[in-house]
């Protein structure tokens, strides 16, 4: 485990009571996110583990509705009245958030995790000015002054690229790409130890997302955020993120780093992915095209949740739930094409030990 | 038709549901399984019955000449809610009472919702200047009150009808509420319907190709109303408890007919025989409960088809 | 305030007074024999009479010469003379029974609008909850009563019952030459059961209609974002959801104004208060044209201001219109 005690001694507001200062910043285990329905259970979050280390910048790709945005709401367990955390743990700072009741978990809302989220003009209040959304985390979570917090907004905004005196204006009056920066802004409010970006670029066009991009790496080095990234656009975590998870269905796929798993994508699901994404440097191809639908969560299949779609399904495939593997490069694989025996056995989300021989089956 | 293409053989006994009676019986479980529905209708239900049988109920409807109890008599010695100043007794009166004002505001109704829907689909579907005239004489009727409308209005009309005058039976003072009421709800449907209208109008161009070659006239008869019919008639329920409303506050005024004692005429005459100041409840509550109940009851079930009927209305329940 | 939008509605009402007036004029004339009829009162003075005649323009025709005589007429306040008060003038008449009205109504709409949005909104942010079905069916049993219906009761039990308050009217009789404390109290004592009864009338529409905004507002994202910031419950409602919410019910309660002056004609019969709706029924029975007419000038172009006053409003809460 690598704690950066340097990151995490810039920090401007004392952690949390219960946090241990040796445990690392972010562990994810084995998290069942459930949805009531008037027909069923959507499953829609199951077993899902990871881990987040000061500095790192994670991100979870998928397709729509595999679970990326729920498994990082419930992080906060910020789900919809129907939503509910069925099982697992989430650790911050060695503090398991799950158990906590919604008078609890307010304490970690935006002070340690903040959330950028998609679509700014609906996610921002339409009848206050920017300014004052950006201090009120300020002014009424840490408890600071009206007059600093307002300061403190403005100098955020200009943190983010915009001019201090838009800290009077509505966000209907700004641009996309700028309600963008000022949602990234408003999340940096509390100086929180990790901020979740939910699709912050699908809305916008190409060269404002590359201008948004850029700023939350600018903003990673100089204030060491770590960060979690949701986007089912991969390039944008090639040129964002250091690790990534892919998801689908509602478990992990493959999770490692970036460079790893987008050379040698070993799950059948991500070489889907990848290859239907274009790439503007090769040559001209015909994209691919994943014959399908995902599945219904109230009713998964058995087994593994891609084995109707996968080109290299097994029978075993439809019948057992493949179980995590971990590579001696770190990478994690969930596919019954990697069976257990080949593979070293840490549990899942731990940082990679040095390689060792063919060792004991994975938990 | 050979055995290979014959359709499969249901079972000899059990019927194929058709479509429409299918989805009859769809709405029906939907509505019935909303609590303000099942109230709503069970409280209609009622009084549709002392509505339809009044005389088998409690008798003719008793007058000044033919009642037979002592003056504001509180319940008791057979007078279930006691008698009025005149002596009549206040059950007959309210049982009566149910058909008269929910026949005006049936007839009320449908006026509204006849001019409403017309102007609704009109405006909606032409477009244009048409539309934009109709919406503004309709916002015009909308900003007026209807009751001071009703107070202005009522008077001419008498004035110049004669108070006495009949049309197929029904007094003149009766006509002048019905009327009224029409001319100041039908805004508020006609707007509705013609955003209905607006959506469909979108969809419509999809199905172009059966359109083609009709005249607007039919294309509104065959196309756009099928559509709309499920708002209309949402609409006309929760008109109709605005119109039972607007009645009893109209007659309660002393617009209304002394001879046909609706409840808001039946609490007129409270009024003006200072009931309530001498605490005579047994003359004021039974009126006011059924005209409390009837206008709730419409509403409930006005909701739940608007709910149900409405696609735009949302998951809002 | 954008000058753009101020000028528009602007132009908007002064539109729509036209309309009433013109309303006002066509109705005038459209009964039998009339404005003759009405010059037939017999507390005029001929010399009055052809005065009014020449100031109304009736030798002339109808339009233009005489709709613009009786706008003028109108607009500098001469809107003839009561046939039941004895050839007062109406405005007058009028003016004597505006002050309770206002009084009345203007209380009741205000306590209407703070306990209605009050409850609509916790109601609906609670939605499901006991206090939705309690407020709720509370709202939809007061929605579905006229201002009388709640009236009456309220005078059988705690006038004519209890006695705890007076059975009708605004003022004891005599209470003029009384020290000013006094009046106060008197004025009071017999204020509180038609307040009641108005703002109880007025409270179950405005509390649906809160509670569906509500409802509406709380699936907007602005609110999961509020919730993320780790913000109250009760601070998210107050600062997030109720402001937003808020906006829509501008426009109805404007729009509802006008039916409040109008059927709170009820109210004030039910307790025999001296107002404008005491004035319409004593109008209506004496067939004092005049008079009618004044009233309903005079609501219609409230309503219409009332409508106007409610778009400013709105201009001022909701940023985006201004633009």
């Amino acid at each position: 485990m690598t704690v950066d005690l340097a990151i995490r001694g810039r920090r401007q507001w004392p952690m949390p009571k219960q946090a241990d200062p040796a445990a690392p910043l972010l562990r994810v285990e084995d998290l069942s996110v459930r949805f009531r329905m008037p027909n069923g259970s959507v499953k829609a979050v199951d077993g899902v583990s990871f881990g987040l280390d000061d500095g790192e910048a994670l991100g979870i790709a998928g397709e729509s509705g595999c679970g990326k945005t729920t498994t990082a709401l419930s992080l906060v367990k910020l789900l919809p009245a129907n939503g509910y955390i069925k099982g697992g743990r989430v650790e911050l700072f060695g503090i398991d958030l799950v158990p906590k009741t919604e008078l609890q978990i307010a304490r970690y809302r935006w002070r340690e995790i903040s959330i950028v989220f998609q679509g700014a003009m609906n996610a921002l209040n339409p009848v206050q000015r920017i300014g004052d959304q950006i201090a009120e985390p300020i002014e009424i979570r840490l408890g600071q002054p009206r007059e600093s917090s307002r300061k403190r907004a403005g100098e955020l905004l200009e943190l983010v690229g915009i001019p201090r005196e838009r800290v009077a204006s509505y966000p209907h009056e700004l641009s996309g790409g700028m309600r963008q920066r000022a949602m990234i802004a408003m999340a940096l409010a509390c100086d929180p130890a990790i901020v979740i970006g939910d699709e912050p670029t699908t809305a916008l066009d190409v060269m404002v997302q590359a201008q948004i991009l850029q700023l939350l790496e600018r903003l990673r080095r100089d204030l060491g955020l770590s960060l979690i990234l949701i986007t089912h656009d991969l390039s944008v975590i090639a040129e964002t993120c250091d690790r990534v998870m892919i998801m689908y269905a509602g478990r992990v796929a493959e999770e490692g780093q970036v460079r790893r798993v987008f050379s040698a994508p070993r799950h059948p699901y991500t070489q889907k992915l990848l290859s239907s994404f274009p790439n503007v440097r090769t040559d001209r191809r015909t994209l691919e095209v994943i014959p399908g639908m995902p599945p219904d969560l109230r009713n998964p299949p058995p087994g593994c949740r891609f084995a109707p779609r996968c080109p290299s399904a097994m029978p075993v495939c439809s019948e057992v739930v493949p179980p995590e593997v971990r590579f001696a490069d770190g990478v994690r694989v969930a596919c019954h094409l990697y069976p257990t025996s080949d593979v070293t056995s840490d549990p899942p989300g731990a940082r990679p030990a040095a390689p060792t021989a063919a060792g004991e089956p994975a938990p | 038709m050979t055995p290979a293409t014959a359709p499969p053989a249901a079972a000899p006994g059990i019927q194929r549901r058709s479509g429409s009676a299918g989805r009859a019986r769809l709405f029906v479980g939907r509505f019935l399984s909303r609590s303000d529905g099942r109230y709503g209708l069970l409280i209609l239900a009622f009084f549709a019955v002392l509505a339809l049988f009044p005389d088998l109920l409690v008798g003719k409807l008793e007058t000044a000449t033919t009642a037979t109890g002592q003056s504001l008599q509180p319940p008791g010695g057979g007078y279930l809610f006691g008698t009025d100043e005149l002596g009549r007794d206040i059950l007959n009166l309210t049982v009566h009472g149910a058909r008269i004002s929910m026949a005006i505001g049936l007839m009320a109704t449908v006026i509204t919702v006849v001019l409403g829907a017309l102007v609704g689909i009109v405006a909606g579907y032409v477009g244009g200047p048409t539309d934009t005239v109709l919406m503004r004489v309709s916002d015009f009727f909308l900003v007026l009150p209807t009751i001071v409308l009703a107070i202005i209005l009522a008077p001419i009309i008498l004035d110049i009808v004669g108070a006495d005058a009949e049309l197929f039976g029904i007094r003149a003072t009766m006509i002048v509420i019905i009327v009224v009421i029409g001319l100041t709800s039908w805004a508020t449907t006609a707007r509705v319907i013609r955003s209905q209208v607006l959506s469909v109008k979108m969809r419509m161009f999809v199905d172009r190709a059966r359109v083609v070659g009709s005249g607007p006239g039919r294309i509104m008869r065959r196309h756009v109303l099928p559509n709309v019919v499920n708002l209309i008639v949402a609409q006309a329920v929760l008109t109709f408890a605005t119109a039972v409303f607007t009645e009893t506050t109209l007659a309660f005024i002393g617009l209304g007919d002394p001879f046909a004692p609706s409840w808001g005429q039946i609490l007129n005459s409270a009024q003006g025989a200072g009931a309530p100041g001498l605490g005579a409840w047994w003359y004021i509550a039974p009126p006011a409960i059924c005209v409390v109940l009837v206008v709730l009851a419409f509403t409930l079930v006005g909701n739940a088809l608007d709910d149900i009927l409405n696609p735009r209305s949302g998951a809002r329940r | 305030m954008n000058a753009h939008y101020l000028a528009r509605k602007l132009a908007q009402a002064f539109v729509t007074i036209v309309a009433i007036l013109v309303l006002n004029f066509l109705m005038f004339r459209m009964m039998p024999g009339s404005p003759d009829r009405v010059l037939k009162n017999p507390n005029l003075t001929p010399e009055m009479i052809a005065a009014t005649r020449a100031r109304w323009g009736l030798d002339k025709p109808l339009i233009p010469d005489q709709l613009i005589a009786y706008v003028k007429a109108t607009v500098s306040g001469d809107l003839g003379y009561s046939i039941f008060y004895r050839g007062q003038p109406v405005t007058d008449v009028l003016g004597a029974t505006v002050g309770p009205t206002i009084l009345l109504v203007g209380l009741g709409e205000v306590f209407a609008i703070i306990g209605g949005l009050a409850i609509g909104a916790y109601a609906g942010w609670r939605r499901g909850g006991k206090t939705d079905s309690i407020g709720t069916g509370a709202s939809l049993i007061l929605y579905s009563m006229p201002y009388f219906v709640i009236g009456m009761p309220l005078v059988v039990i705690f006038a004519a019952g209890l006695g705890w308050f007076p059975t009708s009217g605004m003022t004891t009789p005599g209470m003029s030459d009384q020290p000013l404390l006094n009046q106060a109290w008197d004025l009071g004592r017999h204020l509180v059961l038609p307040l009641l009864a108005v703002t109880l009338g007025l409270l179950g529409g405005y509390s649906i209609l809160m509670r569906s905004s509500i409802i509406d507002t709380r699936n907007e994202d602005y609110i999961t974002t509020a919730r993320a910031k780790g913000l109250k419950d009760s601070w998210v409602l107050r600062h997030h959801a109720f402001p937003n919410a808020m906006l829509p019910m501008v426009t109805l309660i404007a729009i509802n104004l006008g039916y409040v002056v109008a059927g709170a004609i009820t109210a004030e019969i039910v307790f025999n208060w001296p107002g404008l709706g005491t004035l319409t029924i004593h109008a209506l029975s004496a067939r004092d044209y005049p008079v009618l007419q004044g009233i309903f000038l005079l609501v219609a172009v409230s309503v219409v201001i009332a409508n106007l006053i409610a778009d400013i409003v709105y201009g001022f809460l909701d940023p985006r219109v201004r633009a």
